[in-house]
């Protein structure tokens, strides 16, 4: 099967984001997510890491891994526009413990916007903080809007979408 | 960013203490990926169908990048412990795409060590190399350690 030498105008969840569209400063919104057993035990699964500290003991304490982090701020990204692209650089900081049955305000913004090697890179940055306002995490990502070049000439129907199902 | 406590689960097994140095080799962690790694039901995506990759010009399907850095989490992790849960801080860029079939290692190695109140702050290059060698993760991680005190 040969590669696309276009990049993708629309999918399933309606046009793809343009670069010019994206602006600086705007928030992404904000999402309240839960971490509960199950979630841990999933990103557990997914990479395969089964520390102690991560299943339950004999009191039932555990934490989380800290890149359980990930998606939350993906999704708003994706709320906000339809990138379906590369990851390209995570940046992220964990502060505290992060424990079931929390649950994080997650909030995020645009910070900049770029071109490099003819393609089109947006930065945002999105942290998560606990009911009492603690802060849990920081991160800040960036985010290729295509694998092509912007060159490329946008056209046709792409199968994968930037927006997806808002599960681990 | 500063900030980070420990909290009571200090006692999480850690394989570096304060007496690391520079040019400290972390363990290497690898893993062979399947495409079955990347499924989420039946959904069709860049990182487990040919044709939906093709559509976004990617010559194969490519790996979900935190899965494939969550090598270098789990080497930290092991490493330094609750240092890395609490405290741990990676700035990593993926240079190149990591396809499903890859076999990846992530290496490492300490580049600094710094005070950070009563902790240590150690600073480490880290890297994930694919089955060419080529390093297709590079960036920095660094986690605190307990710094203690032996008196004289």
């Amino acid at each position: 099967m040969s590669s696309a030498r276009t990049r993708v105008l629309e999918d399933s969840q309606g046009s793809r984001a343009a670069f010019e569209d994206i602006r600086i400063g705007q928030s992404i919104g904000e999402m309240e997510w839960r971490i509960t057993d199950d979630l841990i035990e999933l990103q557990c699964q997914l990479d395969q890491d089964f520390d102690p500290v991560f299943i339950p003991q004999g009191d039932g304490s555990r934490i989380a891994p800290p890149q359980i982090t990930y998606r939350p701020p993906r999704w708003l990204f994706s709320r906000a526009y339809n990138v379906r692209g590369l990851f390209v650089r995570w940046e992220s900081e964990t502060f505290r413990a992060i424990e079931p049955n929390t649950t994080i305000k997650v909030s995020g913004s645009i910070v900049e916007k770029f071109i490099k090697k003819d393609r089109e890179f947006v930065v945002y940055e999105s942290e998560g903080k606990d009911a009492g306002g603690n802060l849990i995490f920081r991160t800040r990502r960036t985010h290729v809007l295509d694998f092509l070049e912007r060159s490329a000439p946008r056209e046709g129907l792409g199968i994968d979408s930037g927006i997806k199902p808002e599960k681990i | 960013m500063n900030g980070a406590e420990f909290n009571s689960k200090d006692h999480v097994m850690s394989v570096i203490n304060q007496s690391v140095v520079v040019g400290h080799k972390l363990p290497t962690i690898s893993k062979k990926y399947r495409l079955e790694d990347f499924a989420r039901g039946s959904e069709k995506t860049i990182h487990t169908d040919y044709e939906a990759a093709a559509k976004e010009g990617l010559p194969a399907p490519v790996a979900i990048g935190p899965q494939v850095a969550a090598l270098t989490f789990r080497q930290m992790r092991l490493c330094f412990g609750m240092g890395w849960l609490v405290g741990g801080r990676h700035d990593l860029t993926f240079r190149k795409p990591v396809f499903v079939t890859d076999f990846c290692v992530a290496r490492g190695v300490v580049t600094q060590t710094e005070r950070e109140g009563n902790k240590l702050r150690v600073h480490c290059d880290v890297w994930i190399e694919n089955q060419k060698k080529d390093k297709v993760i590079v960036g920095t991680a660094s986690a605190l350690i307990p710094v203690l005190d032996c008196g004289t």
